[in-house]
């Protein structure tokens, strides 16, 4: 007899032995709502270790003592229910299905996990939150939808991803964003087909994540993808059509008199009122006559708009033109195609994916265009009984045309149209040819070949077995995964063709061709075991695992001037002396061993440790293994016998800790080794641009990982028989060692000082989730569910060197995104004032010889020295700078809601930020207007709301070009008034769509037909609106980073708002 | 399936996984970069070398560097004067303190010695590196004074690091054994693309760092360094005498008279007969400077034009100083600058200068005192709002080392007047100067106006040459220094000749009217003139209604002898507290 039948047996034996009691049997039959049986329904008696399980009829005996008993059933997806036995010998048992069962089983790293034994920090959705919805891709998706899982969608670009944070900063030295596998090998999340994924996953503390060991530090994110259909076959086609424009459509003056009136003031006054401009910006003539005939034609319209200059023969214009209007086109189509065959036979499984998606772009003159396409082929194979043989492949290609300018240093449009596109500039000449003006903003959208042609293709294949060993009590999983991505880039660039005076044809710009062609081959092997066994009140899972992962990345770079047919781009039809060529790339790869232990004591008392011991090819030799492990544990409050609070009130309490320190593996590779990089030099010699190499870096002495240990507290609660849930979880987690720079050596040492282990950080937060469920069975009953989600998150360094306290970097005590910045006191009233105030302001400029004048801005003497500057810099002497705000977002949340009724159904979801601050930056020409250059855009919020001796309290002041562009001028330093709160609330979907019924679309064969009408990003509002509606509160943060993210804030493509129309179609 | 099946198939997948990762799996964790060298391997060949070298040329000044080389000078009039001497400059914003390029060349010093090459071969690149180290604390010596003396690349933990300065004598006669190396090492064949470092480079340097230390001792006198001063000019004449007796270099005089000078300046290929090193630009390679962007934009550049003070120094075609004509500053622009110096047609928009085929008077759009510049700019408007002017500017050129060997000399007391025929005169000579007589009287004007402790004529004269010849170039700050004439920085700004007010002037005798200068703007203007507004305040006339124009007297500027040394940034004197900062200025 073995072991299992005898400790089963003493504890069958021991109760009744114990305490002697009468023994009776009680049976039964126990049903779902409709009144079928069901099998396998575990029924226990409360309190005691005595229980069975229904058999294939439904049926169930037990042997009970005693009329005190009561009996517990419970089963996946139902409620559990408890009934007393009292004097009963037949118990029926009807159960109802639970509002939680979607929840039931979670993913985790290496294998799944009932919800109600987890012990860690972890969340998941299902795939219906990419549903009814158009997505560019996955990320966009997955925005404010688990708390603390943090994406920022910086613009509206089709091809935008985004870092995926979890739980705030990470990391201010290697840095470290989550991990992100896809069926448990990492991926890009935004190669693959949204209509795929079956649920995302995240594990957000130590605890769990510690199985990936240092690639997993800072949270991991699993996207498991859909499995075969069981045992039928299901084909589905879902599309959508959707129109595009953008959210916010910034209002400018687009009068040519009026705004160039502004203009002259804007130049004037920086100037003293002294000079005038002879010239707006770069090319465009200027001249007080030419306001005066401007204002001549714009008072009788019948004018001319265009003139010639009798004494140079070239054009002069008069415009009106609104350049927003024509770069935008009114809207912009975009759509997608899905189709999936998805079914299983008795050994074999298959599911098969496409999708087709395109976007057409905003712009009017030669769009941007995106198209992706996924394949997706699986299958699976029962060999044998004991063995299954999986097989996965997937293929994506995603191209994107983007146009671009043909400008020193790729501009990005908006920084060019803000520069040197003015209302009183035209696009064309008479003639139809481009104007100087237009060649310089958008002309080579017009004239065309002046792109860049982006293409990523992905292969990847994913081979794995599942084997039940030794009586199927081990199983044994293995995976290997080879992944190929392509990058390549490439642009093209030709002259723009143009015109000044009639018949003279000009050119401006480089001809080039360029391509960067990124190659990266990527290979993992995982292969792990795990063992379970129940022993009555005792539940022992224990798995090990082995991973490798290798990945190389090739990349190479060519340029050349002189393309010889501008309709002909292509290396071999080039033949500029000026060529680069540049190889380059990188490997690293990392092994590791690993393990997790799971004790479950009679449901009441969870423990897990976890534990991996990791090697990489990033740090030097004796460094390259660490060991990280980690434990957690649950306890279920509500399983107690002492727990008297009935089911239909407070369901289920769990309480949760978990502890664990991980290594950080994010380093770039080779920091620890002198390299000597070979770059072409900018200086001719000999008649060449030749290569050179030179000194190396100097290497850090005693590199090593960086740790982060995070403390997890949380609880689960479950109220009113299952139907409000809620999941909070309060967390620090403290970064130490981060590789960050050394102390600062005197400059004589010739290098940047290297880096080292040198700080650390510290981070808190919370996470709150709330989901009220209501789902009656049948189509006419009204059913809906809610889920609120809320986090934050706060990090403050606490070790940095910075011996001089400097506040322009990090410092010890800093919360990470403060701002310093002077108080604004309000406006100089007048003369009088600036002459007697007493305080020299004179640190901060308002004009070319920075002399104040009424309207102009007062700054407070915080430190009462008579004096506004910025004293050291430091925190000991900060001048008169205090924090003013926090860049940081605070406050996260996401509330979705759907509710479904006799086949209509709508939902819901409002994402957005509850706390964040904004310091609007230089040449952000949204914001400032006028004020940051004289000829920037002049947005209708700005103009009328400038100070004037009429409007005292206007919130802007005196209008001044250039103070919100040149060092220390009045706009230009972080002050308290025009710091913007860029808090927001956005209305990210809105469907509304009919599930056909069942008697109308049988006959065409259809198990399921759905249309929907759905928007995005219909509606956002930020207190920012208060004074200015120009920017989304999320395309904030710097230019159009594919091209120069320093061309000011907010120089980005828009966010889109979509209207769709789709339709979604199942056959079974 | 029966029982052994399946026994067997298990088999084979352990024996299938055990394969997998011996086989599939590398488990080296020493990775290295595939794209970049090491130590180990960067310094085995002559080519390693090469390419090694090929660094230390970054350091040289660019193109852009030598357009703002004069930013900070005397003789320039610009839209604000540099912060330097107007307005608070401070320890907090000094710059200039930054030691990459040295380390660059220690630590190749270091290694390169570890290549197996000839000893010739050998020698040139320690010579190579040598040189830019001497070039790289002739320009720290120049800027701060005492700066502390390194021939290592600093370790972290060195404790050099926080070292106090050494003295100038043993930087500077370390920078002297650098020089000297270099000069005898480095390879002699000239470089006809005058982009490389040779011999005669070295020894053109030379000249100029000896001439530069040797007068700097003169004349910054409390240094006391006064008694060594004749060593550094005996190697300065030294060093210039070999590269004149070379013959590899002369004058360019080959094309036309009122052209040879500026084609130094304004033509794609650097000219070799005379040019040494340049900053070499290429329309081809995309190579370029922004000299006609910087000086042809009322915002873009300083908007710099030369004062008539200095203007006044350019001699009559028949040798005589301008200034010597009573009331030489009551002549209008347009017959002032006729039977000049050819070299001031060369150096400034007058008379027949054209654009593009077209006619182009001073443009007061660009220019405030009426005398703007052309000499580093081309003639054609393409690249006047762009920075992508090819022309390739020089670094050495050979007229810079007879200067500096006239000028030692002289300084020695070694002048003769065969040296005066075989290097002021050359020189004058190409200006289209007839007559050249080797000076015997002081010139009252430059004793008056710029150099009143200077009684040797001859030394006047190779100033006012000096000065004349060099404009633009970079030289006239550091020269200043080391004649200790800062005070010029707080020269009066002054412009052109305005006989009258309300007058409409035709500066190049075209027949079209181009100024007028007004105290109110009238309500018609003549098409295509500029009116110039004289406010009385920025802009005035010396005689109230007419005479020259004065520019920005509201603007006080202020040059004291501490100035001669620039300050050390105040961080590095936190970080390091051995190291003490210039007199003068508050940390």
């Amino acid at each position: 007899m073995c072991l299992r039948h005898v400790l089963g047996l003493l504890l069958l034996i021991l109760p009744s032995a114990l305490f002697g009691q009468t023994q009776r049997t009680v049976r039964g039959l126990v049903t779902n709502d409709k009144g079928e049986q069901l099998i396998g329904v575990n029924i226990r008696v409360k309190g005691t270790s005595s229980g069975t399980v229904t058999g294939t009829n439904g049926q169930y005996q037990l042997t009970v003592s005693g009329n005190d008993a009561i009996l517990v059933f419970s089963f996946v997806g139902f409620a559990e229910a408890e009934t007393p036995v009292g004097e009963r010998s037949t118990i029926n048992m009807q159960l109802k299905s639970s509002a939680r069962n979607l929840d039931d089983i979670v993913v985790v790293g290496y294998g799944t996990q009932k919800k109600v034994n987890l012990t860690g920090a972890v969340d998941q959705v299902g795939g219906e939150v990419f549903e009814n919805r158009p997505l560019t891709n996955v990320t966009r998706g997955l925005q404010g939808v688990i708390p603390n899982l943090n994406i920022r969608m910086t613009d509206g670009k089709p091809t935008r991803g985004a870092e995926y944070n979890v739980r705030g900063t990470t990391s201010i030295g290697a840095g470290g964003s989550a991990l992100i596998l896809i069926d448990g090998v990492p991926g890009d999340p935004n190669l693959v087909n949204p209509n795929d994924i079956a649920s995302v996953t995240v594990l957000k503390d130590a605890a769990a994540a510690a199985i990936y060991g240092a690639r997993g530090t800072f949270g991991v994110i699993l996207i498991t993808t859909k499995s075969p259909a069981k045992d039928k076959t299901v084909v589905n086609y879902s599309g959508n059509f959707s129109l595009n424009e953008r959210t916010i459509k910034p209002k400018m003056v687009t009068n040519g008199y009026q705004w160039a009136k502004t203009f002259d003031d804007a130049f004037a006054s920086w100037n003293d009122y002294t000079s005038h401009a002879q010239k707006v910006n770069s090319v465009f003539p200027f001249s007080l006559d030419y306001l005066d005939e401007l204002k001549r034609r714009n008072d009788d319209p019948s004018l001319p708009k265009t003139d010639i200059n009798p004494a140079t023969g070239d054009y002069v214009y008069y415009g009106n033109t609104d350049w927003l209007k024509e770069l935008y086109a009114d809207n912009n189509p975009s759509m997608e195609h899905n189709l999936s065959v998805s079914g299983s036979s008795k050994n074999v499984g298959y599911y098969l994916s496409g999708r087709y998606m395109s976007q057409q772009g905003i712009f009017r003159y030669n769009p941007d265009n995106f198209k992706t396409y996924n394949l997706r082929a699986r299958g699976s194979v029962q060999a044998f009984p004991w063995l299954k043989i999986e097989n996965d492949l997937s293929f994506t290609q995603s191209n994107y045309f983007y146009p671009i300018l043909n400008h020193p240093g790729n501009t990005p449009v908006w920084r060019r149209i803000s520069d040197e596109a003015f209302p009183i500039a035209m696009l064309r000449n008479p003639d139809g040819t481009l104007t100087e003006n237009a060649s310089i903003v958008f002309g080579s959208f017009i004239s065309g070949n002046n792109q860049s042609e982006l293409s990523r293709m992905q292969i990847r294949n994913t081979s794995r077995f599942t084997a039940g060993l030794f009586k199927n009590r081990i199983h044994l999983n293995g995976d290997f995964t080879f992944w190929r991505l392509n990058d390549v880039e490439k642009r093209i660039y030709t002259p723009v063709p143009y015109s000044k005076k009639p018949g003279a044809m000009l050119e401006r710009g480089e001809s080039k061709l360029n391509e960067d062609d990124d190659k990266t081959n990527y290979l993992a092997a995982n292969l792990y075991a795990d063992y379970e066994q129940t022993i009555g009140k005792h539940y022992f899972k224990g798995m090990v695992g082995y991973n490798y992962e290798n990945s190389k990345l090739t990349s190479r770079y060519i340029q050349r001037d002189g393309i010889i047919n501008n309709e002909l781009p292509d290396f071999s039809l080039t033949n500029g002396l000026n060529f680069t060529l540049r190889g380059g790339g990188n490997e690293w790869r990392t092994i590791g061993g690993f393990f997790r232990l799971n004790y479950v004591f009679d449901e009441r008392y969870l423990l897990e440790v976890n534990g991996r011991y990791d090697g990489t090819s990033k740090f030097p030799q004796h460094q390259q293994w660490g060991f990280f492990p980690s434990a957690s544990a649950g306890w279920r409050v509500s399983k107690e016998k002492f727990w008297t609070l009935p089911y239909k009130v407070f369901s289920d309490l769990k309480l949760r800790a978990s502890y664990g320190t991980l290594g950080n593996g994010n380093v770039n590779p080779y920091q620890f080794l002198e390299s000597m990089g070979v770059s072409q030099a900018a200086r001719i010699i000999n008649g060449i641009r030749p290569d050179y190499t030179q000194h190396p870096n100097v290497i850090p002495a005693g590199l090593t990982w960086e740790k982060a240990t995070t403390l997890n507290l949380g609880a689960d609660m479950v109220f009113l028989d299952d139907r409000l849930t809620t999941t909070f979880d309060w967390y620090t987690r403290k970064t130490k060692d981060m590789f960050t720079e050394g102390l600062p050596l005197p400059g004589v040492f010739g290098a940047s000082e290297p880096k080292g282990n040198y700080a650390d950080l510290d981070t808190k937060g919370w996470e709150l989730s709330i989901g009220w469920r209501n789902k009656p069975q049948g189509r006419n009953a009204f059913s809906y569910d809610l889920r609120f989600v809320l986090s934050d998150n706060q990090s403050t360094i606490t070790r940095y060197n910075n011996p001089l306290g400097l506040i322009n970097t990090y410092y010890a005590g800093m919360k990470v995104g403060d701002i310093w910045g002077f108080v604004t006191e309000g406006y100089y009233k007048d003369q009088h004032e600036i002459d007697t105030r007493g305080i020299d302001q004179s640190f901060v400029r308002v004009s070319a010889l920075n002399k104040p004048l009424p309207g102009d801005i007062k700054f407070a003497d915080l430190n009462g020295d008579g004096k506004i500057d910025e004293g050291a810099g430091s925190l000991s002497n900060p001048g008169d700078r205090r924090v003013i705000g926090n860049t940081s977002p605070r406050y996260t949340y996401g509330f979705n809601s759907n509710m479904e009724w006799k086949g209509l159904f709508l939902s819901l979801f409002l994402q957005g930020v509850g706390k964040r601050d904004f310091w609007p930056g230089t040449d952000n020409s949204l914001i400032w207007g006028p004020y940051n250059r004289p000829y920037s855009w002049q947005p209708e919020d700005v103009i009328s709301n400038m100070w004037s001796e009429q409007n005292p309290d206007a919130y802007f002041p005196r209008l001044r070009g250039y103070t919100a562009l040149n060092s220390r001028a009045e706009l230009t330093v972080p002050q308290t008034k025009y710091l913007q709160n860029v808090a927001y609330i956005r209305l990210k979907n809105l469907s509304l769509g009919y599930n056909l019924p069942a008697r109308l679309i049988s006959r065409a064969g259809m198990s399921n037909m759905r249309i929907y009408l759905s928007g995005q990003n219909l509606w956002v509002w930020s207190p920012m609106y208060k004074h200015i509606k120009t920017m989304d509160p999320e395309v904030i943060e710097g230019a159009d980073p594919e091209l120069a993210s320093g061309a000011g804030n907010g120089m980005s493509y828009p966010m889109l708002k979509t209207y769709t129309f789709g339709i979604n179609v199942t056959f079974k | 399936m029966s029982h052994l099946n399946k026994m067997n198939m298990q088999r084979l997948l352990y024996i299938l996984i055990a394969t997998v990762m011996l086989t599939a799996c590398d488990h080296n964790l020493d990775l290295k970069p595939v794209d970049k060298l090491s130590p180990e391997n960067a310094f085995n060949t002559e080519k390693d070398l090469q390419l090694y070298a090929n660094s230390f040329y970054l350091d040289l000044p660019d193109g852009n560097d030598i357009v703002r080389g004069d930013d900070l000078s005397d003789y320039l009039v610009g839209r604000t004067p540099s912060t330097y001497i107007y307005g608070s400059f401070g320890a907090t914003q000094a710059t200039g303190w930054s030691w990459g390029a040295l380390r660059k060349v220690n630590y190749f010093l270091e290694h390169a010695t570890q290549a197996k090459i000839t000893a010739e071969a050998m020698n040139h690149y320690l010579g190579l590196a040598r040189f830019f180290r001497a070039w790289f604390y002739f320009d720290k010596i120049k800027r701060f004074g005492d700066v502390p003396w390194y021939n290592k690349a600093l370790d972290v933990n060195d404790p050099e690091l926080f070292k106090p300065r050494d003295p100038r004598t043993l930087v500077m006669d370390s920078v002297l054994a650098d020089l000297d190396f270099a000069c005898a090492n480095l390879r002699s064949v000239k470089d006809k693309d005058a982009s490389t470092v040779t011999r005669w480079v070295a020894l053109a340097f030379k000249s100029r760092v000896c001439l530069f230390e040797g007068t700097f001792r003169k004349y910054q006198t409390q240094l006391g360094l006064g008694a060594t001063a004749d060593k550094w000019l005996d190697e300065s004449i030294k060093a210039a005498d070999d590269l004149i007796k070379s013959n590899q270099y002369k004058l360019l005089t080959t094309g036309a008279a009122d052209k040879n000078y500026r084609d130094l300046f304004t033509l794609e290929v650097p000219n070799t007969t005379e040019v040494l090193l340049a900053a070499v630009n290429s329309k081809s390679l995309r190579v370029f400077n922004d000299a006609n962007w910087y000086w042809t934009s009322a915002t873009y550049g300083g908007r710099f034009s030369f004062i008539k003070k200095f203007i006044n120094t350019y001699l009559k075609t028949d040798g005589t100083p301008f200034t010597a004509q009573a009331g030489y500053n009551n002549i209008p622009f347009n017959e002032e600058v006729k039977d000049r110096d050819l070299r001031l047609k060369q150096s400034i928009r007058m008379g027949n200068y054209t654009r593009d085929g077209a006619i182009a008077p001073p443009d007061f759009t660009y220019t405030y005192s009426g005398y703007m510049p052309i000499k580093l700019t081309v003639d054609s408007k393409a690249t006047d709002g762009v920075a992508e002017n090819f022309n390739s500017l020089p670094i050495i050129r050979y007229a810079e080392v007879l200067l500096n060997f006239a000028e030692a000399k002289a300084e020695r007391g070694t002048f003769t007047p065969a040296d005066w025929d075989a290097t002021i005169a050359l020189l004058r000579k190409r200006a289209g100067i007839t007559n050249t007589p080797y000076p015997v009287t002081a010139d009252t004007y430059l004793q008056q106006n710029y150099y009143p402790d200077i009684t040797n004529p001859v030394l006047l004269e190779i100033r006012r040459e000096r000065g004349v010849e060099l404009s633009l170039e970079g030289f006239r700050y550091d020269d200043l220094k080391r004649w200790r004439a800062g005070k010029l920085l707080e020269n009066q700004y002054d412009g052109m000749y305005v006989p009258a007010l309300n007058t409409l002037i035709d500066l190049n005798e075209d027949g079209k009217m181009d100024v007028s200068f007004v105290e109110s703007i009238p309500a018609t203007k003549v098409p295509g003139v500029y009116y110039f507004l004289i406010d009385n305040v920025q802009y005035k006339l010396s005689g109230g209604t007419s005479g020259n124009l004065i520019l920005f007297s509201n603007l006080q500027r202020k040059y004291e002898d501490y100035k001669y040394f620039y300050p050390i940034p105040y961080n590095e004197i936190i970080l390091n507290s051995n190291l003490e900062q210039n007199p003068g200025w508050a940390n």
